[in-house]
Parts: structure tokens; sequence; C-alpha cells
């Protein structure tokens, strides 16, 4: 494949973002409780870093075959937290020079990265 | 009541912890409540509950946290969705842990395996530990 990935989008509304914690175990109040998340540095609540993988999932399996599963090697870093209420889009590009390598991107709304990185497709001997 | 886990507790190569879990009804429903149940049963979904599994391996082994902690960084190798109803077996891992730029920064690797020990995913965070 050599065209850019599906564009996704989701809503990380403080419903999605308490689906996400149960999901993930993961209650931390950083993530659902408003009143305590404005007493942080953060100044309200942020949605879980690895949602922002899931919504890359989404990305990527749309963007091939359905009669594949894909294995593949992904490495991203958290680049600005994903503020509750706020619409994020998951996408990538083909990596020019390397077969099966995808730069990886998260954005908020206003354009700028939240997550950002490569996903590397790999094939049943381990190699890309 | 366990002592909250310190930076200084972590010695790399030391393993950390494992915690054995299902794949229940309610994961995949909590996965769908997100993304949409239209997707059920998905290769997304299934890729999305290896990533919940990580984290919750991660939250169940290495706790209590001390409040603060950032993410900077996921590696993750995807090798194969868990099947409802699998019992997945997480194993969490110390790999290494440096000071740069004042902060305490630590790698845990999380590795799941399903049915007869086959590889559902390998994970490695990258914490800024926050004490």
């Amino acid at each position: 494949m050599s065209t850019a990935l599906h564009t996704v989008a989701l809503t990380a509304d403080p419903e999605v973002i308490l689906a996400y914690g149960e999901l993930t175990d993961d209650m931390n109040p950083i993530h659902i409780d408003p009143v305590y998340a404005a007493s942080t540095s953060m100044g309200g609540c942020i949605a879980h870093g690895t949602m922002s993988i899931c919504l890359l999932w989404e990305s990527l399996f749309r963007s091939f075959s359905e009669a594949e599963w894909l294995r593949l090697d992904l490495d991203v870093r958290f680049i600005k937290p994903v503020r509750a209420g706020e619409t994020i889009r998951a996408g990538g590009e083909p990596r020019e020079g390397e077969a099966g390598c995808y730069t990886v991107w998260v954005r908020g709304d206003d354009g700028a990265d939240r997550v950002t990185g490569t996903v590397r497709l790999l094939h049943e001997e381990g190699q890309a | 009541m366990k002592p909250v886990i310190l930076w200084d507790d972590f010695q790399p190569g030391a393993p950390l912890g494992e915690l054995t879990e299902v794949f229940k009804p309610t994961l995949a429903k909590a996965w769908r409540d997100i993304f949409g149940h239209d997707n059920a049963g998905s290769r997304a979904e299934g890729a999305g509950i290896a990533v919940a599994m990580m984290m919750r391996g991660y939250l169940g082994v290495v706790t209590p946290r001390p409040p603060g902690n950032v993410q900077a960084r996921q590696r993750f190798t995807l090798d194969a969705p868990p099947q409802p109803g699998e019992v997945i077996h997480t194993v969490v891992t110390c790999l290494s842990k440096e000071i740069k730029r004042e902060r305490r920064y630590l790698d845990l690797e999380v590795r799941g395996t399903g049915t007869g020990g086959r590889s559902i995913y390998r994970g490695i965070l990258s914490l800024i530990w926050a004490a």
C-alpha cells in the first residue's frame, strides 16, 4: 500500500474517557474527576494516552484488506495531552523508501500533534 | 497497605510481577461503547483489547503508584488478537531507568501471552516517574 492511511476521528467526551477508564481499569482522577483535574497542572481532565493508540488501530486496520491481520511494531511519543471534549484525528503516511512503514499521528482540534511516531508492518518472519 | 512504589525501588532487569485475566465480554462492550458497536469483532477491536490488557497488566502489577506519573513513549509489538474468553497472562519487568534532565525515566516491559503461551503483544512503557 502506497497511499495515506484512512483518517478517523473520535471526540474525547467525558463519557468516552470514562468508558476507556473502565476498559483499562484506569480510574486516575486526572481522567475522570473534573474538580480534581482542575486543581492540577493539567487544569482539567485529559484522556488516557493509549486511547489515542486505539484510534490509530482504527486508522490502520481500516486502511488494509479485511482478510489481513496485521502484525506490527508501533513506536510513538506522547507530545501533548488530549483534553476532555477535544476531537482527535488519527492517520498516517507511508515513509519513503521504507516498505511497510508509516509515520502515524494523532492530532487535536488545533491540528497539532498529540501523538506521533511510526508503525512498521511485520511479515511472518518478523521482518518488515 | 503496600507502600507507594518509588523510582528508587525499580531495579533494571528485575521482574515486577504477573497478572492473569480473562478477556471478558465487559471489555469488548467498553471498547464498543467508545469506537462503535458496528465495529464489534473487528481487527481494530482485537488490537485495542490487546492494548487494554497491557494497561490493565501494568496498572494491576505496578501498584500503588505515586500521583503524577507521565507516559512519554509507547512501543508495542502486536502479534495476535486476544480471543473472547481467552486467559491472558501478563508479565511486567523493569528494563531500565535513568535520570535525564532531572526527570526519573523508566522503561517497563509488559508482555501478554494467551492460550498455549502464544504471544499476544509486547509493550514497552517509557514513563516519567513522579517520585
